[in-house]
């Protein structure tokens, strides 16, 4: 079982935080043999496709394939037919994960012929079949699995594989009796060893390709528990929920998935601004979280927080400056560059009328750069009335910040030009 | 891809050498082959060669209709033509006198199908259906009018509409012969019988890991079957008689043994990654690489390499000779 390399592989968005990644790009440069190179490659692509990197996600698979690839030949050139079977079984799941779904099948079937006695072997054809979008030949093989399986954690593996296929095709009742099982074994005196090893070694990494008893063991039990909380919360046993996400976090405090769902299903905004404010802090990138994050937004506490409500409030000039230094951290991240190309807002804007809207005005002052010459001439000519709000030193019209050249009675409607935009105000003048 | 995988290539041939006396280099081409070579499938029919490729199905020299998106297996009846797409859950039957199709949808993953008396039996190997009867089998194989489906993890070799047989899990492949099915364990190195009339099982010892068999002769009233096993870890094709049956057995005074013959004797293997296909028809024998995508022509002294990067099920004996596809057409190739 230790020399396995075992698959978990993991529908919801997955924890990625750059602490991990660097463990994983550690865990790589100390790889030597094929499985730990392996292993690392295809932990790493999991973690960039997490974080919506998906060039450097394909790269990692590529790269994964590759190493694959020539071990199959080289065992088979070699007469080994056991590591034959074992690699070719990684080129499909790494075929699979690069959306080649003919070739990935037809290897899959390839080792089908040599080593259907291998219940890894099954339950690789159905990590591979899971991510190419085939849930029912998944349920297959992981069934496949299930029944040539031998030794206790890898049988634990193999139900939750099954489990995971298993609602991916609406079956839910079978699915959550046996996520129950397995939490239950795992949580149980029979892997007493593993948990005090799990202590010991501080193991908390999860990977979706974990090498080693406690590394799959800790991957195993936080992604079991995951998956029966989102099946309990889902059918609303919302306290049978809470318990499982809380303790997925007694296993790592920073799992974002947990935080997330916890924060869904908090009592109260303080405990979900709270909640919130450590999920971003660690995956700032996932979607899953940026989706429940926009439909309930709290008090912005990290940058992304703030870069998403801005874009919430249609605020996108400041949104887009928030993004853009984030960008240059994460140059790659395919989640920056979806949410920056959304900060850009409609493509064509509308000049306001006579007596502005909040709306009007908002899509003047995020689009204003983007006005065509005849826009321009056309809005130096016109004038608008308003009535103006004055904070202290802060004025808006209609909520939108401004900031105004002139003189005017705060209590009258004022007429006035717009002359541009300078930060988050539009620039107006009064109208003589 | 390809200017990538070349490019990767160059250190890997120090000195300049020539580029198939690397490993390095050859393991490159079995590289590129992969993202190509699958989604094709040819066999022969009364009418000729048929192939499908790019979702197309042609007779060659004859008609052409649409196929399935990604084929995986293809078999002929006496005057139809069945594609697969165990992927996509698709069939496509031609008849082949006139390319009059049918599309048609069907269970999860049909991995084989049969045509057996005029009628079409489509197994759904992740559906657990032979058509509309459940079933759990991997296999399916016709013999004297008779259906037989085995499951390589239950290890049940099931007569459709008669007994069942309980065997070993796991074997790689099953051919039948008459009344006597044949199937090989890679894992134990065994090919096993069962005789289908009495029920009796046998087994031989062979090579070290055996994936494939085709007949290669015998099978008379005073001969065994000579097994053709295609054994990749030994890289030789091993000729074996089979064990008798019991009562064939009894009838003759005397139980016949192995005879386990590694083709080329002692020398250096004609198959330098191994065979693990091997197709028959009477003295035409050819074996298959599936890691390579190699097709060899070979008898008893020599193998001879007919193509290269061909997909598992992209090649067939004809009536003289093998017929492939190449990429772009069928190719043939006259062998008696």
């Amino acid at each position: 079982m230790t020399a396995l390399v075992l698959a978990v592989l993991l529908a919801q968005a997955r924890l990625a935080s750059d602490f991990e990644l660097a463990q994983m790009q550690a865990q790589l440069a100390r790889a030597r043999d094929f499985q730990s190179q392996l292993s690392a490659r295809l932990n790493l692509g999991d973690v960039r496709a997490a974080r919506n990197e998906t060039s450097l996600a394909r790269a990692e698979y590529t790269t994964a394939y590759e190493l694959a690839e020539r071990e199959r030949l080289v065992a088979r050139r070699n007469s080994s037919l056991t590591r034959y079977a074992n690699a070719t079984s990684y080129a499909a799941l790494a075929q699979a994960k690069l959306g080649r779904a003919a070739t990935s099948f037809a290897l899959l079937e390839e080792v089908a012929r040599y080593a259907s006695d291998d219940a890894e072997s099954w339950n690789l054809y159905a990590s591979a079949m899971r991510v190419l979008g085939h849930p029912r030949k998944a349920v297959s093989a992981a069934r496949n699995a299930v029944a040539t399986a031998d030794e206790p954690l890898d049988l634990a593996v193999y139900q939750h594989a099954l489990a995971t296929a298993l609602i991916e095709v609406d079956n839910v009742t079978e699915a959550e009796r046996l996520l129950v099982t397995v939490t239950t074994a795992l949580r149980s005196e029979k892997f007493a060893p593993l948990q005090q090893e799990a202590a010991r070694q501080e193991a908390f990494e999860v990977y979706s390709s974990a090498r080693g008893d406690v590394a799959a063991y800790v991957a195993l039990l936080n992604r079991a528990q995951l998956r029966l909380a989102w099946l309990y919360e889902k059918r609303g046993a919302t306290g049978a929920a809470r318990e499982q996400y809380r303790r997925v976090l007694e296993g790592r405090s920073d799992d974002v998935v947990a935080l997330t769902a916890l924060a869904r299903l908090a009592a109260d905004d303080a405990e979900r601004a709270r909640l919130y404010a450590e999920a971003f802090e660690a995956n700032p990138f996932s979607l899953a979280l940026i989706r429940e994050y926009r439909k309930a937004l709290t008090t912005p506490q990290t940058d992304m927080q703030r870069a998403l409500v801005h874009l919430e409030r249609g605020e996108l000039r400041a949104a887009r400056a928030v993004l853009d230094e984030l960008l240059v951290k994460f140059p790659a991240n395919e989640t920056l560059r979806g949410l920056r190309r959304e900060a850009e807002g409609v493509a064509v804007v509308s000049l306001p009328s006579a007596s502005p809207t909040s709306r009007e005005l908002r899509a003047l002052l995020e689009g204003f750069e983007r006005l065509t010459p005849e826009q321009r001439a056309a809005l130096d000519a016109m004038t608008f009335t308003s009535n103006v709000l004055v904070n202290g030193d802060r004025a808006t019209i209609e909520g939108v910040p401004v900031t105004i050249q002139g003189t005017f009675d705060v209590h009258a409607p004022l007429t006035y030009r717009i002359l541009g935009a300078a930060g988050d105000a539009l620039l107006v003048e009064v109208a003589r | 891809m390809t200017w990538k995988r070349r490019a990767w290539l160059q250190p890997a041939s120090p000195g300049g050498g020539r580029a198939e006396a690397t490993p390095y280099v050859w393991l490159a081409l079995g590289v590129l082959l992969q993202f190509s070579a699958f989604g094709q499938v040819l066999t022969n029919t009364s009418r000729g060669v048929v192939v499908a490729h790019d979702r197309r199905m042609e007779l060659v020299g004859g008609w052409t209709v649409d196929g399935v998106q990604n084929a995986t297996m293809i078999v002929a009846g006496g005057d139809r033509v069945v594609v697969l797409d165990a992927l996509h859950n698709e069939a496509v039957v031609v008849e082949l006198a006139n390319g009059r199709s049918k599309r048609m949808k069907t269970a999860e993953t049909p991995i084989d199908a049969a045509f057996v008396n005029g009628r079409l039996y489509i197994l759904a190997r992740d559906a657990r259906l032979l058509n509309d009867m459940p079933l759990q089998a991997d296999m399916l194989e016709e013999a004297n009018g008779k259906l037989y489906a085995y499951s390589r993890v239950t290890g049940l070799l099931h007569e459709i509409g008669g007994r069942t047989f309980r065997l070993k899990p796991f074997a790689a492949d099953l051919e039948l012969d008459g009344t006597t099915a044949y199937l090989t364990y890679p894992r134990e190195a065994r090919v096993r019988t069962v005789d289908l009339t009495s029920g009796v099982i046998g087994e031989v010892a062979v090579g070290a890991v055996p994936v494939d068999l085709a007949f290669a002769g015998g099978g008379t009233a005073l001969s065994a079957r000579i097994l053709a096993v295609a054994d990749p870890s030994a890289k030789r094709v091993w000729l074996t008689e089979s064990t008798q049956s019991t009562a064939a057995a009894v009838g003759r005074g005397f139980l016949r043994g192995v005879l386990g013959l590694g083709l080329f004797g002692d020398r250096a293997s004609q198959f330098p990654t191994g065979v693990d296909r091997v197709e028959t028809k009477g003295r035409l024998w050819i074996a298959y690489d599936s890691s390579s995508g190699t097709l060899y022509h070979f008898d008893r002294k020599q193998s001879r390499v007919l193509a290269r990067n061909l997909a598992p099920h992209a090649f067939a004996l004809t009536e003289n000779g093998v017929a492939w596809w190449n990429g772009t057409s069928v190719a043939e190739k006259r062998l008696r």
